[in-house]
Order: C-alpha cells, then structure tokens, then sequence
C-alpha cells in the first residue's frame, strides 16, 4: 500500500513538472508577437526592442525557462510564478487573490449538484422504468452538455429581472457593502471569521444563482452516472447472492454503495478538473473576479507570465484532485492496487 | 403422499427496464418434495435461471415476482425481507454458476464467509472467523488460516466455487438451489461436488432443485425432470420415464441428438508415414515473484495420415499449449514440430506464414473466433485470398462448396456472426480452417462452448467429414466421451505431462493410470440406468489439481491419487512402455502392481 | 442460461421505443444543424450581416425572431450562424477522431516504450483546462476559422487516443485476431483489417458527443471574445453582444441563439446516446 502511494505522488511529481515544460513551450511556439501587443503595432524599432529587452526576450529560451523554473533562487519551485507583463504586478498575488473566489464557487456547487444528483439518482436507480426515472433520464442527457453561460443570463432575466428574487449579477457583494478583512481569502469564511455576519450573507445572497446555475449543469452527467453504477451494482451476481445467503439489509445496503462509489467518485473529480477552468463564463457573467476573469484577461492581453501561471495552477489542482481521488479509490477497492 | 417442502403457485417473474416489463418466468406452479434431486433443463434464456432464484423468494435486479411460493408454511413472495433472509442462506442455500462474481470483490474471503455464517448464528467475530477457516480447509483448500485474508480476484474460479459449495452445504439447509453449479469445474471435481450433493440428499433428505443443460448430470443424479421454454414449464417426468418416453417436442429433440453419435468409429486406412511429428516439446511461462510455472514437459508423439488423436486433460493441463505450438501461436521454449516431414520450427514466422494454408485451427469459442464486423463468407474466403492465387468468382465457388460441407446454408453467406447460433457459428469457423484443403488441423475444444444440441450436432459433422475427406486432426478436449466418438489414439495429459497413451480401445477398455482412471469414472453417460452413484468406485480423486507453479517432487498426482506410496512421491514417474503401444507415466502400472485398497 | 435473457429477450429488443424517440429526436435536430449550415445562407429572408430595420425590435412578422441592437435580423442570424458553429465543430471532431483513432490503433497494437511515452503525454494533455487551453490557443495563433478548428482538434485528440486504445487492447486478446494469425494474415493486415473496424464503435459514439462539445466551445470562446469576430453570425457571439441589452428587457436577441445552441448539443448528445444504446444491445 505504502509503496503504491509513493509511486503515485512520484508521479504526480512527474506530471506537474511535465506540465511546467509543457506550458513554456506550447506559449512560445505559437505565432504571437507579445512585444508587439504591448508598445503597439506602429511603434520604432527602438522602442520594440527595449521592451522586449525589458520583458527579457531576448535572452535565449533556455535562460528565459531557467528563470520562470528558478534557477536563479526565484521561480515555479520556489512558488514565484513571475510578473505580470501589462500590470506589472506579482502573478502569484494575482493567482492568490482570485484563486479562492473561483474555488468557493465551484466547490459549493459540487456540494449542492452532488447533494441532488446523488439520492435523485439512487431512487431511479431502485425503480428502473418508473416516471421518475424517464424523466430524469431525458434530464441527465440534456444537462450534461448545454451552454451554461447563457443558462445564467436566462436565470437572471427571470429570477432577477421579472421576479426580483436574486441580486444583480453584479459581484460577491453589494456595491456599498465593505469587504471583510482577508484573511483566507474565501469570502464565507473571512466574513465569520471576522464576525461580518451581514457580509456572510450578503454574500450568500449574491452566490445563490451562479452556484445554483453550475449545479444545474453538474448534476445531469452525476444522475446519469450514480443511476448507471447503482444499476450495474444492484444487477450484480454479489449482490443477489448476498441476497440468497441472507444478509441483513443493512449489510446490503453498505455494500451496493461501497461498490457504486468509484466511478461517481471518478466522474466528479474530472468534472471538476474541467470546471475550476470552465467556471470562466460563468464568473464572467456575474461579474465575479475569479481565477477564470483573471485568465481572461491574460490571455486577451498576451501576458504570458499570467497565462502560465492560471494554467499551471489549474492543471496542478486537478492533478492533486486527481491523485487524492485515486488514493481513495485504492483504500475502497482492493483489485485497484493489483493493476 | 407427503407434503412438498415447497410449492410455487402462478409464479411470474418481470423485469422492469427503461423500456417497459419483460416476463421472464409465466404463471409456474411446481412441487418440490423432501429428498428429491429435481433437474431443470432448457434452452439459454427460458427463464431456468430466473426460476432458481424465485424460489428464493429472489428477483434479480431489475425484477419482481407475482404469485406464490409457499416453503412450509411460509409464503416468501410477500414476507418482509428481513423475515425472509432469516430463511435465505440457512434453510434454503444457493449456488450460482459464477462463483467469482458471487463474491463481493471488496471484500476478502473471510469477512465474507464469517458474515453469512453470523448472519444466522450467535457466533462472535472470532468464533465466524475460525468457522471461515475450517470450511475453507474442508475443501482442501491449503494454509486456509492465510487464505482468508484473500479479495475474490486473487481465488481460482474452481477455489471460488468450492468455498460458496461448502458455504452453502455448511448450514445442512433443507433445500439447495444450484443453478448450473458446475459449469466452471473439470470433471474430476464436479463429479465430487455432484457426489457429495447427492450423499447430503440421500442421507439427510435435503431437496435439491438442480439447474443443468447436461443430460448426463440429468440421468446420474436426478429424480425428476422438468424441461423449461420460454418462461413456461413443458414437461414434468421422472427421470427413467423422461429418457425411455420423453413425450415432449424439445426433450425427444435432445435426446435424439445425444443418442445419434453412438456408432463406432471406422478404421482408417492405414498409411504409414507420419503428418505430424511433435518431439520434446517444453514451454515455461514467468509469473509473479520471478517464480515459473511449467506449462508443457517434454511432450513427445506422432500422428499418422488419416488418424486423429485426442489430446485429453483438465484445465491447466498444458493441452492448449500444446496445440497453439504445433500452430507457432506461442513459440516453445525446446523441441521441434514436424510437418509431412518438414521441421516447421526451424522456419521463420514469415516461411511459416507461407504454409499456414496446409495446418489450420478451430477453436473453442466460435463466437469470439470470428471478425464479428465481417460477413461470414468474407471469414471463410480469407484463407484463400491469404494462400491462393484463385479468382474471385473461384474462391466465391470454393466457399460455397465447403459451406455446403459442413452444412451451412448457402444463402446466410451475408450474414454477420452474431446473427447465427453457436453451432451455426463453430461451423462456419470449421469451414474457414478447411477451405485451404489443409493436411492437419488442430480442433481446439470446439465441441465445449455449444449447448448440448449443437455439441452432438457438430460431433456427428466432424465424424462425416473424417471418412468423407480423410483428415487428420489433434482433437483437444477435457470430454472423454467426445474423444471417444471421433478419435483413434489418445494422450491423456495431466499437469503439463502426458500420463498415458495409446489406442482408444485400449484406453477406454483398460485405462492403466490413476488419473485416466477416475476421468473415465467421471464421464457421466447419457443413461438413468448406469449411474455413477450406484457403482462402487475406488478410484475418486481427492482435492484440488496442484499449481503448476509449485509442482511436487514425485508424481504430480500423488497428492490426489486413492493408491499413493511412499514411492510415488519420492521419484519423478517416467512415461513407459507396457504392452503393445500403450505408454503410462506410472511404477505400478508399467511395473504391473496391483491397485487396490490399501 | 437465463443470465441473458433479459437483455436477449424478443420483447426487449421490441421495447427500444424509448430510445428510438430520443433517437429520432437526434437524427431530426442534427439533419436540420447540417442542412442549416450548407443552406442556411440561401433561406436566411435577409443579409445576416447588414443591419435591416429599426434596432431592438421585439419579435413581429417581419421579423420573427426580432431585430438586435444593431438593427441585425436575429432570425437571419440564428439560421446561418451553423456555417460557423456545426462545421468547425464538425471538422475538428472528424480531424480529432481520424488522428486519435490511428495513434491509438498505434499505440494499443504495438505496445512498448514509444506506446507508452505517447500515453503519458497525452494524460497529461487531458488534465489541461481545456477552455483555458483553447482561449490560449485561438488567441496566440489569431481569431480565424482554420485555428479555431485546430486549437480543437488538438485538445480532443487525447480522448480519441484512449478510447481507441482501450477497446484495441481489449479487441487484441479475442480469439479472431488469434485465429487471424492461424490464418497466415501479416500483423499489418491483422491491425487494419481485424482490430480497426471493431475498435470505432466508442470512438464513433464520441464523435457526436465531441461535436456537441465543439459547438459549446466555440460559442463560449465568442462569447468572452476570444472567439470569431462579429459581425460574423455566430451563436455565442450573438449572445455576448445581446446580453447587456436582457436587462433593459430585450430577450429575444439573446434567447433565441440560445435555444438554438441549447437544442444542437442536446441533439448531437441524444445521438451520440441512442447510437451507444443500439450497439450495447446489438
């Protein structure tokens, strides 16, 4: 077991340093003239080349990856992820400060899609063919792939606009609150932390629909899987024959669902992965300034230490999801660690 | 007359998918009476399977049952599901067909046998353990104390079926329900599990409902019968009855079938230069752990032109192997093959390729063995675009010429696997290994995987063909009685050597080996008037076959074999020569001991 | 053995009802997104791209899906917008499927160090972020047509070399490629003629769900501006630029493209759903 672990930290490692590489190069051999976005198109040549002396392009590229690795004391390895080009500003600061406001999102929606996904898909699952179970099939295959971005504007025109139940899609809170001290940077936990229960909920009331947007989306493709695993799970020759030696139901019970875990399991951590970089449209829409806005802005402006930065960020807290999902599966499953 | 044990009234079984009811089982009333050993036979997909289970009161996901079944005066259609598991497991036990799936993969062997033995005990965690243990030595299963730290992917399917066996005769429950509880076994030990069956019905007046497509399993052991198509029952008869009148379309079809092949075989005309020369042929595998397990030992014969030989033995007996070696599918570590006198291991795979034309296979699954995208006159014809320089409309002839042989139809030439049945299918696998006119061909087990109708069918179709067209051929199987019909020499191989050889007169009339004689014991004949629990026998095999990782010192049988010595484990048995032909790997037999009971 | 029956069984077969709607539902909603895409241009009752009439109109019959704040017939520009969305999706997930296809019959047949190499790769491809990763792409490389479909192509190439491994590894130990070999067939001809054809079914399925994905893609790229530039008729570009104008009342410029991308993925899913039905029953 312990020697399984290693291996897969060992290779997370491996795939985050990949990453690191993968990311310098892909941005440089794209046909893109950075310099040139910055001092503008007509600028002199004189011009052009300082900034570009000062961007420090002109050094060769493998000079240029030893400083963004932190060859030089400073860089990927030591958590410096460089300066942004337009602002001028530390990216890791930058990435520090949105960072939070994209992972509170995404992760209560996970919360609230998995919290309705999960027993609606267990019930279908326990009454294959009933009308529950039509309907939520129809429902699974829609959700899994729509547009979120303009499911959001539909849901604030009605809940906002016609029925003024949610805020305007305006930020994490209203234009004349005061933000609570930073301190972790999630907003939920900075307000209680710092006794703004006002703020708290202010900000709750400003999270409701964009959370309630993402979870409408996340929660078809989970029906669809707990429905499936649960089916094949209960259809399964251990489970009747835990039957047919007259175990208790409870013991049943615990096993069908030790069993059904994994690929929901599975499912939730790629959709994760794709929604700490899909969240982008729909803090867009509510003007949230997450990580997604911030590599927006980046990639608008060809900043390339910040487009490094945001993806390099994402991919290693996908990886991370990743490796803690497999860890967990091994501890469910005894065949995985076999493989 | 007594009571039945239990009673089924209007019994239905539905499954409710996303598409709407499919009845499984139709509105069956069925008795059961104490002690009876009743055999249920049908096609695949009667509902046998789901009759089984719904005599548990059981459905198996996505279905629910209607109707009645009354076990004493209990009703488990309607009663709660935790009264009814009190019943489950103790009074009535089960035994499905796939042991390893049977058992919760997450879970290891003795957490699982400790929670179905407290399911219905007082027992402590401790004492459920220790029981877990001793059930698992009961079936001879080695260092159990460590075995039951074992998940289910890590046991054999044999281990597997064994452990559920002794967990479901461990409760002496008053009804077993075992749904074709030996499909996965060799013959050695289903003949124990049946022997052992029937000795727990007889002694103990336990009922037993036995779900089996083997007529032979049907006429050794069962009372009644009963014949299943379609969800409905056709046909109730004692067995005797059953076999002398069947009075039912399906049941006279199958028996027709099983009786048609008993001819004799015909002498071939003797021809004296060999087809096929194996000489000390050797293959090793490396497993886990740098450890070696021996496959095939020294495995030496020659089978002449015309003649066919049965390679004979369980699994794990290296026959396989054996086969795909004389075909270069699997390179041998030593030894050589020779065909019509040419050393074909000394060729490189693309020489060999040239001459694949002259040396073609069957094999066991002729479902998988075909391109399932392909029509099957396009698998048929690939042979010859491979090794002819035909034209098409010549080879499109050929095709319908051998189809025309093995008894294809000629207008299902479109027609994609999956549409035909598995005889239709194991046919059109034959075709394609004899449309090149090949000099030898390699019959691996192709008779196994059919149900009983198509397997007597393609018997008969292989006999044909070998008075017709004059093959020759290594017919692999683990089924004497196959061997028997369409052989004229047979190698018995155990544990990766041969242990006897020789004509399939001698054999079959005088098996010298210990191990060819308890596979003969074993053959269960189609007759409720010769049954193997009413002959005396001392030639049952004990435990399990041995790994052939960690084979013994001695013979390879010893550990098994009812006539062992201290001799028999000490010196590696050598194949001798006794009388005439016929060869055994045994000091008593080639030293002409006498076997007896010691 | 009554395992199957279920699943074998006539009625069962009979019962596909279900499906077949979804199904048909499919076939109606994607036949109308390819058809639109070749003709849509030639029923479109005006110019997509040249202002028509008054600004912000509601819905009328005249215009039928109302005008936009730039005096843009919606409907026009709701019809012809698949010359954009259905054939970039389209080619990228046919490129993607082709490319993926071959390198997993590739690295699936041959395995070894190369084959291995190629996987670890593209693991790593697949924990990017893709929309990020395509916004990257497409704005590095310039907002046309021709990258847009290869900034796809590339990020959905590494589903299409899993799938196709997977089923070739598990294809490659089935007795007919065993009996193939028996036969004389070269190990080339065994990969192409024997294990390909019956690799495709997952990647097939794929392609519509990859497609639907596409057209997601796309519309999200435009709509944060990263991706075609107006006033090219294009489905998420029409909802960036009618957004705004939702809170002044003005739903129509921004639903209907809506509905239209909504109701295309969710046609080419049901596709890609009931297609794996019919296979898995098959």
């Amino acid at each position: 077991m312990a020697s399984y672990v290693l291996r897969r930290i060992f290779i997370g490692f491996l795939q985050a340093a990949g990453i690191t590489l993968v990311v310098f190069f892909v941005i440089r051999s794209l046909p893109a003239d950075p310099v040139a976005r910055l001092v503008g198109f007509n600028s002199t040549p004189d011009v052009y080349n300082q900034a570009k002396a000062s961007l420090g392009l002109d050094r060769t590229i493998w000079v240029q990856l030893g400083d963004f690795v932190g060859t030089d004391g400073s860089g990927v390895i030591t958590g410096d992820l460089g300066k942004s080009w337009v602002t001028g500003s530390s990216v890791t600061s930058g990435v520090a400060t949105t960072l939070p406001i994209t992972l509170q999102l995404v992760l209560l929606s996970f919360v609230v899609a998995i919290a309705i996904a999960v027993p609606i898909g267990v019930a279908t699952a326990k009454r294959p063919g009933g009308k529950l179970d039509k309907s939520v099939f129809g429902y699974g295959l829609f959700a899994g792939a729509q547009p979120e971005f303009w499911w959001a504007l539909m849901f604030i025109f009605f809940f906002y606009f016609q029925l003024g139940i949610a805020p305007a899609p305006l930020g994490m809170l209203d234009p004349l609150m005061v933000a609570p001290d930073k301190i972790t940077g999630f907003i939920l936990i900075d307000s209680l932390l710092t006794g703004r229960v006002d703020a708290f909920f202010n900000a709750l009331w400003h999270l409701w629909l964009p959370i309630m947007t993402l979870a409408f989306i996340l929660s078809g493709p989970i029906i669809k899987m707990t429905r499936q695993s649960m089916a094949r799970v209960l259809s399964s020759e251990f489970i009747l024959y835990s039957r047919a030696s007259g175990l208790s139901r409870k013991q049943i019970a615990r096993s069908t669902l030790r069993a059904s875990l994994p690929p929901i399991l599975t499912l939730t951590g790629i959709l994760f992965g794709f929604m700490l970089g899909g969240a982008v449209l729909i803090e867009q829409v509510f003007s949230l300034n997450g990580l997604g806005s911030y590599s927006i802005r980046a990639v608008l402006n060809l900043d390339y230490p910040a487009i490094q930065g945001t993806v390099l960020i994402i991919t290693i807290i996908s990886l991370i999801v990743y490796l803690i999902l497999d860890l967990v599966l091994v501890f469910i499953d005894p065949r995985v660690k076999a493989q | 007359m007594t009571e039945p044990i239990l009673e089924a009234k209007n019994l239905t079984v539905i499954y409710s998918t996303l598409d709407g009811p499919v009845v499984a089982v139709e509105d069956i009333n069925l008795e059961l009476f104490p002690g009876e050993i009743v055999g249920l036979i049908g096609e695949s997909g009667s509902g046998k399977s789901s009759l089984a289970l719904a005599l548990l009161g059981l459905a198996r996901y996505p279905g629910r049952l209607e109707g009645e079944v009354h076990f004493g005066d209990k009703e488990l259609v309607r009663m709660a599901e935790d009264d009814a598991r009190l019943l489950r497991g103790k009074e009535i036990s089960l035994i499905t067909q796939k042991p390893r799936q049977s058992l919760n993969p997450y879970l290891n062997v003795g957490t699982q046998i400790s929670r179905v033995y407290r399911a219905h005990t007082d027992a402590s965690q401790s004492e459920a353990m220790k029981h877990a243990v001793v059930l698992l030595e009961n079936v001879g299963i080695n260092d159990a104390e460590r075995r039951i730290d074992a998940y289910p992917h890590e046991l054999s399917g044999g281990m597997a079926q064994r452990a559920l066996i002794s967990m479901a005769l461990s409760s002496e429950p008053k009804l077993l329900i075992a749904d074709e509880p030996t499909s996965g076994l060799d013959v050695t030990i289903q003949a124990q599990f049946l022997d052992r069956m029937w000795r727990a019905a007889r002694d103990r007046g336990m009922t037993v409902l036995l779900v089996t497509q083997d007529l032979g399993v049907i006429a050794n052991y069962c009372d009644r019968t009963i014949i299943m198509e379609d969800g409905k029952i056709t046909s109730v008869k004692e067995t005797k009855d059953f076999f002398a009148n069947p009075d039912n379309a399906y049941g006279e079809r199958i028996l027709k079938l099983a009786r048609a092949h008993r001819t004799t075989l015909e002498a071939p005309t003797m021809q004296d230069n060999d087809i096929i020369q194996v000489k000390d042929l050797r293959k090793t595998f490396k497993v886990e752990d740098d450890k070696v397990l021996q496959a095939v030992d020294s495995i030496s014969f020659n089978i002449k032109k015309g003649r066919s030989l049965g390679l004979v033995g369980e699994s794990g007996s290296g026959k396989t192997t054996v086969g795909r070696m004389i075909l270069r599918l699997l390179e041998p570590d030593s030894g050589s093959v020779e065909l019509d006198g040419e050393n074909i291991s000394e060729l490189s795979l693309k020489e060999f390729n040239q001459l694949r034309s002259k040396i073609q296979v069957v094999f066991q699954d002729p479902f998988d063995s075909l391109n399932p995208r392909w029509p099957i006159f396009k698998s048929i014809e690939e042979p010859l675009k491979l090794h002819s320089s035909m034209s098409s409309g010549e080879r499109r002839e050929r095709v319908l010429e051998v189809m025309n042989a093995v008894g294809l139809d000629s207008n299902s030439v479109a027609q994609k696997p999956g549409g035909l049945s598995a005889g239709e299918q194991q046919r059109v696998c034959l075709a394609r290994a004899l449309v090149t006119r090949p000099e030898f061909v390699v019959l691996d087990e192709p008779t196994s995987a059919l149900p009983p109708a198509a397997r007597a069918e393609l018997i008969l179709l292989l006999k044909d063909l070998q008075t017709k067209l004059g093959l020759s051929f290594i017919f692999i199987s683990h089924d004497l009685s196959t061997v028997r019909e369409l052989c004229h020499d047979v190698a018995v191989m155990y544990l990766s050597q041969v242990v006897e050889v020789g004509t399939t007169e001698e054999i079959f009339a005088d098996p010298k080996h210990p191990y060819t004689k308890a596979l003969l014991d074993s053959v269960l004949f189609h007759d409720p008037n010769s049954r193997r629990v009413d002959k005396a026998r001392l030639t049952d095999l004990e435990g399990e076959i041995p790994s052939p990782v960690d084979l013994p010192k001695g013979c390879y049988l010893a550990g098994r074999c009812p006539f062992v010595e201290s001799r028999c484990t000490a010196e590696a048995q050598v194949l001798t020569i006794t009388n005439g032909k016929q060869s055994v790997r045994c000091w008593k037999a080639s030293e002409n001991h006498p076997f007896g009971n010691s | 053995m009554a395992k199957k029956s279920v699943k074998e069984s006539a009625v069962f077969k009979k019962a596909l009802w279900y499906h077949d709607r979804l199904l048909l539902a499919g076939v109606i909603i994607v036949s109308l997104a390819l058809f639109l895409s070749v003709f849509g241009f030639m029923i479109a009752p005006y110019d997509p791209g040249t202002p028509v009439g008054p600004i912000s109109q509601a819905p009328s019959s005249q215009h039928w899906f109302g005008t936009d704040s730039s005096g843009l017939d919606v409907f026009s520009r709701v019809i012809t917008a698949p010359r954009i969305d259905v054939v970039l999706s389209v080619s990228a997930a046919l490129l993607s499927g082709l490319f993926g296809t071959l390198i997993g019959l590739g690295t699936g047949f041959y395995e070894g160090r190369f084959s291995s190499l190629v996987m670890r790769i593209s693991d790593v491809l697949q924990a990017f972020p893709i929309f990020i990763l395509a916004m990257v792409l497409v704005a590095l490389t310039g907002r046309n047509l021709v990258n847009l479909i290869f900034a796809l192509t590339f990020l959905y190439t590494p589903i299409f070399v899993r799938l196709t491994r997977t089923e070739v590894l598990t294809q490659k130990t089935r007795t007919y490629v065993e009996a193939a070999r028996a036969t004389g067939n070269s190990e080339w001809r065994i990969a192409l003629k024997h294990v390909l054809p019956n690799s495709l079914t997952p990647s097939l399925i794929q392609l519509s769900v990859t497609v639907g994905f596409g057209i997601l893609l796309t519309a999200g790229l435009s709509f944060i501006g990263a991706g075609v530039r107006p006033p090219t008729p294009e489905w998420g570009l029409m909802i960036a630029t009618s957004a705004p104008r939702l809170i002044l009342g003005e739903w129509w410029s921004s639903l209907f493209p809506g509905i239209a991308v909504s109701l295309t993925v969710f046609g080419f899913a049901a596709l890609g759903n009931a297609l794996e039905r019919r296979v898995g029953s098959a």
